[in-house]
């Protein structure tokens, strides 16, 4: 193995993610050596790369001195790139409290843990549908069959998006969140793929805000066309833009969560027997699914006022990059955090973020993630890889694009 | 030791309950209630694990 320098390493460069997945040795050496580190390359604007749990968790619960913005994560700079400082949306993510806390406050009642707790049938009812259009055959792409369409169904549901139309809530997620991956891209340039996907998007999102103000129902949808911030309607970029990111967030990360869960208990073989030997384990396991795949890689943040955070000097305006994968992955805060032990416990993982800004789906996805890797610890008698996963090219979110699997499930749940 | 909870944070994630049961208490609203405003310096140590724990970071522990 050749010796990693702190001055050499490159944890941003998207290319690397898809050859070599999360760059897991060099979040290791920053966490030794500098948690707070400040990253000047040249292809990319300079940032302090925060590494550490402890200095992840300091400056999330601090979002007045370190204030969200509209350039969500870092990337390298590559033409056709849209201006960063401009973003694509203005939701949740992008604000600030109190503003924040405002709009939050429009959904938040429907993804409390009570609140998710009226979809379990449901979600039952999708999974067990999505698994048996496993039975027939042996092989399949995991991703586009199993991971991609709980959660898009589920969050589709949740708006009352009818059904034709989830196949194009996937694609535009996938642009949006992928633009500069050649397979949601094509050819088109990184602005160009973002500013079509939200076009379409909008404009969707448009038809049905006005049929549900003309027709309330009791869904998402209904709640955002007709929910208030300061006692006024949502202005309109706002409000489509809380629709995308409802939809983006609520299938692209889960799916990601699902299908690098299999991949680990695939690479884990002796915690898939333990998971099927002992399914009250399924909770715990599902905590350590989304520790080990922590599938969103940062968040910026920028800091408001001169102030220090582990003994380093940070300038008002200075951005800083939270990686959330490294923070899960922090010896100072798990045993053996290279182990993918699916009785972990306690499992203070931030994969959802921790503050102001946690996931707002968090007790959606675990609520998903449970009940399918309980059908699937059921069902799946046999599973291996049938050919190489390809990753997404992004230093934003660790998207599985594709995982063939070859497989034996029972056919009947 | 004087407890807060901040509810324009707390959404009911209720990890405070299981750390503190007892002393946070969840509502239909929502919303984590203090039941013990003031608990014994004794229990001081499943107050701050339920602070750590909170997601939202809604829980604050004063020293008044």
């Amino acid at each position: 193995m050749s010796a990693l320098k702190l001055e050499t390493i490159d944890i941003i460069d998207p290319d690397l993610y898809v050859s070599r997945g999360y760059p897991h040795q060099e979040w290791a050496l920053l966490r030794r050596e500098a948690p707070v580190y400040w990253y000047e390359r040249p292809n990319v604007d300079p940032f302090w790369a925060v590494t550490g749990h402890a200095q992840i968790v300091e400056v999330s619960r601090q979002p007045a001195l370190f204030k969200s913005l509209q350039r969500l994560f870092m990337t390298i700079n590559e033409e056709g790139a849209p201006d960063p400082n401009e973003g694509i949306l203005r939701q949740l993510l992008n604000m600030n409290p109190p503003e924040h806390g405002a709009y939050r406050g429009v959904v938040n009642r429907r993804f409390t843990p009570r609140g998710v707790q009226v979809l379990r049938q449901q979600i039952e009812a999708i999974t067990t549908e999505v698994l048996d259009g496993l039975v027939g055959r042996e092989e399949c792409d995991f991703v586009l069959e199993v991971s991609a369409k709980l959660p898009l169904a589920v969050i589709a549901e949740m708006f009352g998006i009818p059904r034709a139309d989830w196949d194009t809530m996937f694609r535009l997620s996938n642009m949006m969140i992928g633009p500069s991956d050649p397979e949601y891209g094509g050819s088109n340039t990184v602005k160009e793929t973002l500013e079509l996907a939200r076009m379409e998007f909008f404009q969707y999102f448009n038809t049905l805000v006005e049929d549900r103000r003309k027709n309330p129902r009791d869904d998402l949808a209904s709640a955002l066309a007709n929910g208030k911030v300061n006692g006024e309607p949502l202005p309109i970029f706002e409000l489509m833009s809380y629709f995308a990111l409802l939809i983006i967030a609520g299938n692209e990360t889960t799916r990601n969560a699902t299908t690098g869960g299999l991949f680990a208990f695939i690479n884990h073989p002796d915690q898939w027997r333990r998971l099927k030997a002992d399914p009250s384990l399924v909770p715990h396991a599902v905590e350590e699914i989304v520790r080990w795949t922590s599938p969103v890689i940062q968040f910026n943040r920028e800091a408001v006022a001169d102030t220090e955070l582990n003994g380093q000097k940070i300038r008002a305006g200075d951005l800083l990059c939270l990686f959330y994968p490294s923070a899960n992955r922090d010896e100072t805060v798990f045993e053996r955090p290279d182990e993918f032990d699916i009785g972990r416990n306690p499992n203070p993982h931030i994969a959802f973020g921790i503050g102001e800004h946690f996931c707002l789906g968090a007790n959606l996805a675990r609520l998903e993630l449970q009940v399918m890797f309980r059908q699937l610890a059921e069902r799946l008698e046999a599973i291996e890889l049938n050919g190489p996963i390809q990753r997404m090219r992004s230093s934003f979110v660790g998207g599985i694009k594709h995982m063939p699997v070859r497989y034996r499930i029972k056919p009947r749940a | 030791m004087r407890i807060v909870v901040d509810h324009n944070l707390c959404e009911g994630n209720g990890r405070c309950v299981e750390a503190a049961p007892g002393i946070f208490e969840l509502r239909d609203d929502d919303r984590s209630y203090v039941l013990e405003e003031r608990p014994p310096a004794s229990l001081r140590g499943k107050v701050e694990l339920a602070a750590r724990l909170c997601p939202r970071q809604a829980i604050r522990v004063l020293d008044e």
